[in-house]
């Protein structure tokens, strides 16, 4: 048997979605675990910082971060992970373009601790923690504002086949491939290009099971989303919400694209369709506002208040 | 939500707006030739960029002109039912709705951007729409840094 091959797993402000997805791959970890050694793994064994900052710089040969950066740990943490790994990959959609957590950024940080912590609804007299705890970053910054990543393995959460894929080409040496399309590309239902008199919630009326949900005024975002989820939502009767990010190149503002798609579909009258999208923001860039267009202006005027 | 970015309260006084204009081919831009040709006065802030039909105009176009840079965007095409291609400014139309809400939510105070419509000899409400959104983007300051 060859060499295992070293391993960090490092984990930033995040749901820990994706390494529950890493776990999912079940039995397959049987033939997996074998042939990895762990050198860091602070979610599911007693390592510390020191565990990982005492080993020599380069000498890990992949990382894993998952999370973003909203606390100055999670930040150390990160700048020590690239220090550390060959390869470092940016696992999950939090971790690649902001994700869930980078919907804080909706707000000032004063107004995501009054939500969080001084009028939190379930406590009285709710104070912001400052002992034992590490500091709050004032805005959430795509990780690859801090770092560079070597692969991008976006999804919330990757799937599990798709994670077993990486982590196998990654044993074997082999170079991962990702192939970039769009979710519509694995999509089953049939699509006809028709234009859309009304946008309907996914609530409203019976989907036909055949037909492209854009097609029927379901918004969908499969046509502005890496499809390596290879359509799991849209062909189990659910619309794409987007949670693998852009289409490669990666770079490319997910939001405006999924927005360009919409009107393509439903060039209707302004007001019918902020009836149904009252909440643009959060429906298109819902996965990748931080490293988005809007996200980066909202992250310097943030940065300006700090200043 | 927190305000959209409030109005600047020091702005330099060798600061000028600068504003990028997205005009299609068959009205707008033909509407800004004209109102060259006529000699109609308006102020020289927009940069026009020339596209076939607002129908082309990528809404990350619109965003990334304000993520590098510009301090307003206009977006100037042909009237609704004129569309050189038929329906393409009844899409930019419908995006535009999308943008303009999303650019709200996102701190950014909507007066920055502008949707018009100004055929090929509609050349003074071209100049008008360049007016105006300059004097109005004017007021508000520059989009970077006046956020204190
Ligand atoms: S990408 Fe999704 S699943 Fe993974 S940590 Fe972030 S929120 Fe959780
Ligand atoms: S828009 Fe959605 S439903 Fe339509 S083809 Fe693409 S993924 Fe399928
Ligand atoms: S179909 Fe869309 S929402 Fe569902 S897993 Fe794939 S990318 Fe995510
Ligand atoms: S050609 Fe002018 S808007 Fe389409």
């Amino acid at each position: 048997m060859t060499e295992p091959v070293s391993v960090a797993m490092g984990q930033g402000s995040s749901c820990w979605g994706c390494y529950q997805s890493l776990v999912d791959i079940h039995l397959r970890l049987a033939d997996v675990l074998p042939k990895l050694d762990i050198k860091f793994w602070a979610c599911v064994a007693d390592f510390k910082h020191k565990d990982l900052e005492s080993y020599p710089d380069g000498s890990i040969a992949v990382g894993f971060y998952e999370g973003v950066a909203r606390t100055e740990e999670d930040l150390h943490l990160l700048k020590t992970m690239r220090k550390k790994c060959k390869t470092l990959i940016a696992f999950g959609s939090c971790s690649c373009f902001g994700g869930i957590p980078g919907l804080a950024n909706f707000y000032d940080i004063e107004d995501a601790l009054k939500v969080k912590f001084k009028d939190n609804k379930t406590v009285s007299g709710g104070q912001v923690p400052t002992e034992n705890v590490p500091p709050f970053e004032p805005v959430i910054r795509p990780n690859s504002d801090y770092v560079d990543f070597d692969i991008y393995l976006p999804g919330c959460p990757p799937t599990s086949d798709l994670i077993f894929t990486a982590v196998s080409a990654l044993l074997e040496g082999k170079e991962i491939e990702l192939p970039p399309y769009a979710v519509c590309h694995y999509c089953n239902r049939e699509k006809k290009e028709t234009p859309i008199p009304e946008i309907l919630r996914p609530y409203e009326g019976v989907a036909d099971p055949d037909r492209c949900l854009l097609e029927q005024g379901y918004v969908c975002l499969g046509s502005a989303t890496w499809g390596l989820c290879e359509g799991q939502c849209v062909n189990r009767g659910a619309t794409c919400r987007g949670c693998f990010g852009p289409v490669p190149p990666i770079s490319q503002d997910q939001g405006a694209a999924g927005v360009g798609m919409l009107g393509t579909y439903a060039p209707i009258e302004p007001d019918k369709i902020l009836e149904k999208c009252k909440d643009p923001l959060g429906m298109f860039w819902r996965f990748s506002y931080p490293s988005s267009h809007l996200g980066r202006i909202r992250i310097r005027r943030e940065e300006a208040k700090t200043k | 939500m927190t305000e959209a970015a409030q109005e600047t309260k020091t702005t330099s006084e060798d600061w000028e707006p600068k504003i990028v204009a997205f005009c299609c081919n068959w009205c707008s831009y033909a509407g800004a030739d004209l109102a060259g040709t006529s000699r109609i006065q308006y102020p020289p802030n927009a940069r026009i960029i020339r596209v076939n039909c607002t129908g082309r105009i990528d809404p990350e176009f619109i965003l990334a002109a304000l993520d590098m840079g510009a301090d307003g965007v206009l977006v100037s095409g042909c009237h609704p039912g004129d569309c050189h291609y038929t329906s393409g400014n009844l899409k930019m139309r419908a995006r535009w709705a999308l943008i303009k809400r999303a650019v709200e939510q996102a701190g950014i105070d909507p007066r920055r951007i502008r949707l018009q419509w100004a055929s090929a000899s509609e050349a003074q409400i071209f100049a008008d729409g360049v007016t105006l959104l300059t004097e109005q983007v004017r007021k508000l300051g520059p989009l970077r840094g006046q956020w204190r």
